[in-house]
């Protein structure tokens, strides 16, 4: 039997990259890039794999340089990958002449940049009616003003319809570019730092609108810095060097540096715990770290003759050869749930050992949290990240 | 009048059969080829701002003469930005008059000044103002499917054309974030150019480039001035007005006639 990997009370549905599921609308496969420079080749991607669903809203963060534009470029054609491929639906869209790709993008891509880039002669309305010309049978001539003035609204723009951009706020004039974006309706939009460029209220209200797209059905995709807003989309997409960081380890070990997760995410290895499967006392010792991801694990206290539950790990808990330095942990073992079992990742004692030993940072943070969770009280966890989010 | 320089050959939107009011061309010392092709006579604009009143442009009078490339040279804040908006239309004026080939621009309405530009003026921004997420080609295409002169397929073939006039045909179907600064401008200039304007107005078209790029930028401008155009640029640039054929200077929203003119 399989555990649940797909766990819906999680904010992210933890599926390894392989596992893809059929119903993704964008599939990035083993996507490398690589820009040649004077002094030489720099890999701005290496082997990312990832997918989108219909109706998400994804943030991908990271810090400058990590990679973030690099990858939603090769989803807007602006770059292609040195290697690798990019599915949207049932097009593989690097497959595609320019022209093609040209086509294909005015239907299904809506974009979104920092800078609004709205023609200062023209009024909003004629800013939005503009791409509506060039996208053949999208919309009927008669149906554009119409429709830009329904898109207009939608944004919170109706009052200023016949404004030049240069009389209304920077806030206003992004969301006069979301308006633009959406004109020929297409079912994603990419947006590369859409808040770059503008004070925190209105950011908040591109946010606004968004969610409300969202909600309408619309997947979206959002490069950006802004920490607070990535945190209120439904997935953060981490990015360090090129790669992807797991995102379990973003979320649960988001105090350490990135390039710390990144190691993590190279080194825990995946294990499936079947129902009720145990990892007894003395096997415990091997293991320096293991984050449950999906299922339970119950933790027992074996000193007893019968094993009483003195708490349990739920997905985004973990525990570290570290906290057997707290009473609670001595002489446990653990039990994978009797319903859905167990997914786990472990991180072997001696690897964990050499990673604290060359990384005192690390350990200190590891430590902190250690000692956090013994101080809570006597009952063994519920533990850091006060498990998966809600 | 001016319809010599109209290398399209068309009859303007409005005719320039002279209007009431027409001015009379300014004293033109050096001596001028033809009549001017822009007239700005005591053109006046202030706003209102929280410290009161500022006086952006303080009288402004100005002649362009056909195939002229001319340049506004200007400190930040001396007036450069509001002079471009006046002479795009873009702005309104509190006092004065700007004729462009016989016609004065502020009294259309918004509907007429703005088919008037389309056909006009080709306006090129320090910034691109690319759409994003078109191609270069349709980018171009734009505008004349907005003014309706040249016909859908016309339109293509004509933008690809104004493409490999600036060198980026191979790049057609791509999206301005894939080029170039210096690339995305020639692109601007492109689509300046689609509807085959008599005036190009040029609003800092090289102050997000390199040195290098630059000079391309200012080389495809000696050939459209080549080519009969008339552009009137505004820059704080001065080893621009190096390459222009007459220089203005603004200062503190005055034409600053001492030194002739010469920055």
């Amino acid at each position: 039997m399989q555990p649940a990997l797909a766990d819906n009370t999680s904010p992210f549905h933890y599926l390894p990259p392989e596992r893809c599921s059929d119903e993704a609308l964008i599939q990035m496969k083993d996507i490398v890039k690589t820009f040649k420079t004077s002094e030489g080749s720099f890999t701005a991607l290496k082997q990312v794999t990832t997918c989108f669903y219909p109706g998400e809203f994804v943030s991908i963060v990271g810090k400058s340089g990590s990679g973030k534009s690099t990858l939603v470029n090769m989803l807007t054609g602006i770059d292609h990958p040195t290697a690798g491929s990019v599915r949207v639906g049932e097009t593989y869209i690097h497959r595609l002449s320019e022209n093609d790709m040209s086509r294909w993008r005015g239907r299904n891509l809506g974009i979104v940049f920092q800078f609004f880039q709205l023609m200062p002669t023209l009024t909003l309305l004629e800013n939005i009616m503009l791409p509506m010309a060039l996208c053949g049978n999208c919309n009927a001539p008669a149906e554009r003003e119409k429709r830009a003035r329904d898109l207009l609204a939608l944004v919170g723009l109706q009052a200023e319809v016949e404004k030049l951009p240069a009389a209304v706020s920077g806030g206003q004039q992004q969301s006069a570019a979301i308006a633009r974006a959406l004109a020929n309706d297409p079912p994603i939009l990419i947006a590369d730092e859409p808040t770059g460029n503008l004070d925190s209220r209105s950011a908040d209200a591109i946010f606004q609108i968004f969610t409300s797209l969202v909600e309408q059905g619309k997947t979206i995709l959002m490069v950006t810095h802004d920490a607070s807003l990535a945190q209120r989309t439904q997935r953060i997409l981490l990015l360090s060097d090129g790669e992807l960081i797991d995102p379990w380890v973003a979320q649960v070990f988001h105090d350490l540096p990135h390039n710390q997760m990144l190691w993590l995410t190279h080194h825990l290895q995946p294990r499936l715990l079947t129902p009720g499967t145990s990892i007894e006392t003395q096997d415990l010792a091997s293991i320096g770290l293991c984050l449950v991801v999906g299922g339970q694990l119950e933790v027992l206290n074996g000193r007893q003759a019968s094993p009483r539950a003195v708490g349990v790990l739920k997905s985004g808990d973990y525990l570290s050869s570290l906290d057997h330095q707290n009473a609670e942990y001595s002489g446990i073992h653990l039990q994978s749930g009797m319903e859905g079992g167990a997914s786990l990742m472990v991180l072997e004692q001696t690897t964990f050992q050499g990673w604290l030993d060359s990384n005192p940072g690390v350990r200190h943070s590891l430590e902190n949290a250690a000692r956090d969770r013994s101080a809570k009280g006597e009952n063994l966890p519920i533990l850091p990240g006060g498990g998966a989010s809600p | 009048m001016s319809s010599s320089v109209r290398s399209n050959g068309r009859t303007p939107v409005d005719a320039p059969s002279v209007q009431p009011g027409f001015p009379p061309p300014l004293p033109c010392p050096n001596g001028c080829n033809g009549e001017p092709l822009i007239r700005l006579r005591g053109v006046v604009k202030s706003y209102r701002t929280a410290a009161g009143d500022f006086n952006a442009l303080k009288g402004i009078d100005l002649d362009v003469y056909p195939g002229e490339f001319f340049a506004i040279y200007g400190k930040s804040g001396a007036g450069k930005t509001t002079l471009i908006n006046i002479l795009t239309g873009v702005d309104h004026l509190n006092a004065g008059e700007v004729w462009m080939d016989g016609l004065s621009i502020h009294g259309l309405d918004e509907n007429r000044l703005s088919l008037w530009r389309g056909r006009t003026l080709g306006i090129i921004y320090q910034s691109f103002y690319l759409m994003p997420s078109l191609s270069l080609l349709h980018n171009i295409m734009l505008p004349m499917d907005v003014c309706g002169l040249y016909r859908r397929g016309k339109s293509e073939q004509r933008a690809m054309e104004l493409l490999r006039m600036v060198e980026l045909e191979d790049h057609a179907f791509k999206l301005p974030s894939a080029i170039s600064g210096g690339q995305q401008q020639r692109v601007a200039i492109a689509r300046a150019l689609a509807n085959d304007p008599p005036i190009i107005v040029a609003d800092e078209p090289t102050g997000r480039l390199d040195t290098l790029t630059a000079e391309i930028i200012l080389e495809i401008f000696s050939q459209m001035v080549q080519q009969g155009k008339t552009i009137l640029m505004v820059t704080h640039d001065q080893t621009l007005t190096e390459r222009v054929s007459r220089t203005l200077v603004l200062s503190d929203g005055r034409i600053d006639g001492a030194n002739g003119g010469k920055p």
